[in-house]
């Protein structure tokens, strides 16, 4: 008696692109799925005696696979003449399979065994639906912890994946990618129980307790570390040292004010509190009396003597403070200030407390 | 160290030189101005990428490593320009622009072997290779001469070059120009044309989110674990264009080229703060509602911002409506667009989420740019400028 060897078992490992060679080379054992993106070895021919007779094609579409990603492993076994013969030719061995055999009503099934008979099918092309017996198969599938669980009492199984069932997941090729279909299969078998909706609760609360502490004490710790006990109010003066600024001239003499620092500036007909933040990041301009403007050095803002934005990014003009008289006295407020949102949009200047009249 | 080389350097009667230099050198400066600056870049690194078969041959590629080498050193020769050089906050630009111009050759380099080898019908470079490595004792050798080498390197740079600390800040002092560290002066360009949360947050989010969303993107296996150029040539283009253009390229415009109040200089002027420099910019809207009517000049068209809320809807939304239109044309009709014309093979492989997140990154890649030379061009400040909502695009 001859020995042959003959592959006993075929799996896939990761990374096939699904070029659909190896199904066309053997449609009996491999099934390309587009929408998974990957190809699968069909769940009857996890099984020896149906690989067996097969051994020459399978080879072959290992060897076609362009990123060889199909895997066999073979043994030796002793066979009479005329089956060594057979396989030699690649023909599909006469005594079929024991469980290729019993397969009844799947229909791709019916398809293998008559296809298996010429050496190198040309195949029509199929019209991709999940063969049934994986559908079986995966109905009847579960994943946990890591492991692949078959239920063996799932009525309407294929006699072919009772076979399987019976296998311990163990048993089975060591197919990543055939593990993964397996894992789409879960959400659909596992209805949710009480228990796992307490569990995603207090996974939750963990998660919140450990997410959300830090996220505040990360917003605390974003926030400036200063003592806000400086008075808003600060006193500048008679109003006369402004009234003998030249319109358009600005008095630079609070700009180190802590925490924030302001220009008076005269217009035609007021005079004004700028803050000298800038109002694109928050630099602090220069002012340059040559250009008659004030200028950041961060990103190149420019804004008028009147805080109008007009060069670079900044999208608004410099902010004003409170400005009001007392007695003589001219107080700027800090605690107070008036935004214009353009420098088409500067209507709250006018407002009384933004300017003092001269 | 250096002062002495500064002092050598100084030595060199610049009066003698002639104006020859000084015609170069104002040459080089006139094509430093941004709107030069940055297409010439491109240009080049198109140029590189169409002909990375000729230069990327040892030889030609030598003769450009000492063609820059020399233009380099002899630019230091450059009062204003050296200033810039030797700081101890630009020393890694210097090293940034080589090891940036030796990766990419390397990478090219081997792409030209590897596409010659395929058109022979030859196997790969890579083919054959064993990325194998015994953990004990060759990899844990090589890493550790690896630190030894890295660390002895940084305590003697950190003991030739002081650190630039400065003194505590202090609003009647400010820096001018206030520069970030070196390798944020690319996004610190990209501050002058954006509204600070796009520049500063969703810009470089987007940068991370899409380099991980990348390999999900584009699952073509070609030039995956071996180099190519031939096999791959858009992909790479843009990356390259991504990576050197808006990133490098900036970074070496913010060290080099801007100066005093963020004004731009060229690398050989002197930095003066007095420069005037003026840039009015204006909006979409203004050029919209004032200059166009202005230009036209027809009787039922009156220049001049909307003020007032029309049919309910607030006035600035309609101010800003032009330039709302030209953005979402831009973001959403534009990719529909495209997927049915130019885009639409890639759009079938891809399908319709992937494709989304395609354009998203793409789009926001390419607003750079166009935003930059539009401003360069046009004074262009804001596409839609709502302050009122903080959407300054
Ligand atoms: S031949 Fe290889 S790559 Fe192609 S479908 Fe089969 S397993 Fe996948
Ligand atoms: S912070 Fe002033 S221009 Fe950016």
């Amino acid at each position: 008696m001859p020995t042959v060897e003959m592959v006993t078992k075929v799996w896939i490992a990761p990374g096939c692109i699904v070029c659909d060679a190896c199904e066309t080379t053997c449609p009996e054992v491999f099934h390309v799925q587009h929408e998974n993106e990957t190809c699968i070895i069909r769940p009857e021919a996890l099984d020896v005696e149906f690989t067996k007779p097969l051994t020459k094609t399978i080879i072959e579409a290992a060897q076609e696979c362009p990123v060889d990603v199909i895997k066999y492993e073979v043994a030796k076994f002793d066979v009479s003449d005329e089956v060594a013969a057979k396989i030699a030719g690649g023909a599909t061995a006469a005594p079929a399979p024991a469980t290729a055999g019993e397969a009844p009503a799947a229909a791709a099934h019916a398809a293998t065994s008559t296809k298996a008979a010429p050496a190198k099918p040309a195949e029509p092309p199929k019209p991709k639906v999940m063969d049934p017996a994986i559908q079986a198969l995966l109905a009847a599938t579960t994943v946990r912890g890591g492991h692949v669980v078959i239920d063996r009492g799932v009525a309407g199984m294929p006699d072919s994946v009772k076979h399987l069932a019976k296998l311990s997941p163990d048993q089975l090729p060591p197919d990543g990618k055939f593990q993964r279909v397996l894992e789409k299969a879960k959400p659909s078998s596992e209805e949710p129980t009480r228990r796992d909706l307490l569990l995603g609760a207090g996974w939750t609360a963990l998660a919140m307790g450990f997410g959300v502490g830090p996220l505040l004490a990360f917003n605390r710790f974003m926030a400036p570390n200063v003592l806000e006990q400086e008075d808003p109010k600060v006193r500048c003066g008679p109003l006369s040292k402004y009234t003998s600024l030249a319109p358009g001239d600005v008095n630079e003499d609070f700009k180190p004010v802590k925490p924030s620092g302001f220009w008076i500036i005269r217009e035609e007909e007021r005079i004004s509190a700028l803050s000298i933040i800038c109002t694109h990041l928050g630099c602090i301009p220069s002012w340059l009396p040559n250009d008659r403007k004030f200028k950041c050095p961060c990103h190149g803002s420019g804004f008028k003597p009147n805080g109008t934005n007009f060069e670079g990014p900044a999208p608004r003009p410099l902010e004003r403070f409170k400005i009001y008289l007392d007695g003589d006295q001219v107080i700027v407020d800090r605690s107070k200030k008036f935004l214009a949102m353009g420098p088409n949009d500067t209507a709250v200047w006018n407002d009384p407390d933004a300017s003092i009249p001269v | 160290m250096m002062t002495t080389f500064a002092h050598i350097l100084a030595s060199v009667d610049p009066a003698q030189q002639g104006s020859a230099i000084d015609r170069i050198k104002s040459f080089v400066d006139a094509l430093c101005a941004p709107y030069y600056f940055v297409p010439l870049t491109t240009l080049l690194l198109v140029i590189a990428l169409v002909s990375y078969k000729q230069w990327t041959r040892p030889k030609a590629a030598l003769l450009v490593f000492v063609a820059f080498t020399v233009f380099y050193g002899a630019s230091m020769l450059d009062e204003d320009f050296f200033k810039i050089i030797k700081k101890p906050d630009n020393v890694p630009i210097t090293m940034m622009i080589y090891f940036t111009g030796f990766c990419t050759w390397l990478g090219f380099r081997q792409a030209a072997v590897n596409d010659d080898r395929m058109k022979r019908g030859e196997p790969l470079i890579e083919s054959g290779a064993d990325d194998k490595v015994l953990v004990w004792p060759d990899l844990v050798y090589t890493e550790l001469i690896a630190l030894v080498l890295c660390t002895a390197f940084l305590v003697v740079w950190a003991i030739l070059l002081k650190a630039p600390l400065e003194p505590p800040a202090n609003p009647t002092n400010i820096p001018n120009p206030s520069k970030a560290p070196w390798y944020f002066l690319g996004l610190q360009e990209l501050l002058v044309y954006f509204d600070p949360w796009i520049a500063g947050v969703l810009l470089p989010g987007l940068i991370i989110v899409g380099l991980i969303a990348l390999p999900y993107i584009d699952k073509n296996p070609r030039g995956n674990g071996y180099y190519t150029l031939k096999e791959r040539p858009l992909v790479i283009s843009v990356f390259m264009f991504g990576f050197v253009i808006m990133w490098c390229v900036l970074i070496v415009l913010g060290t080099f080229l801007r100066g005093p109040n963020w004004n731009l200089f060229g690398p050989y002027e002197t930095w003066d703060p007095h420069r005037p420099a003026a840039l009015l910019n204006i909006n979409v809207s203004d050029v919209f509602w004032v200059v166009l009517p202005e230009k036209l000049n027809v009787a039922w068209w009156k220049p001049g911002l909307p003020s007032e809320a029309s049919f309910g809807i607030p006035a600035f939304l309609v101010r800003e409506a032009p330039g709302i239109v030209l953005l979402g044309g831009y973001f959403f009709a534009l990719p529909v667009f495209l997927a049915k014309t130019v885009f639409r093979k890639i759009y079938t492989q891809i399908g319709l989420i992937r494709y989304a997140v395609f354009w998203l990154l793409l789009s926001w890649m390419f607003i750079v740019p166009i935003k930059m030379v539009l401003r360069w061009l046009f004074n262009m400040k804001y596409f839609v400028a709502i302050t009122e909502w903080f959407l300054n695009v």
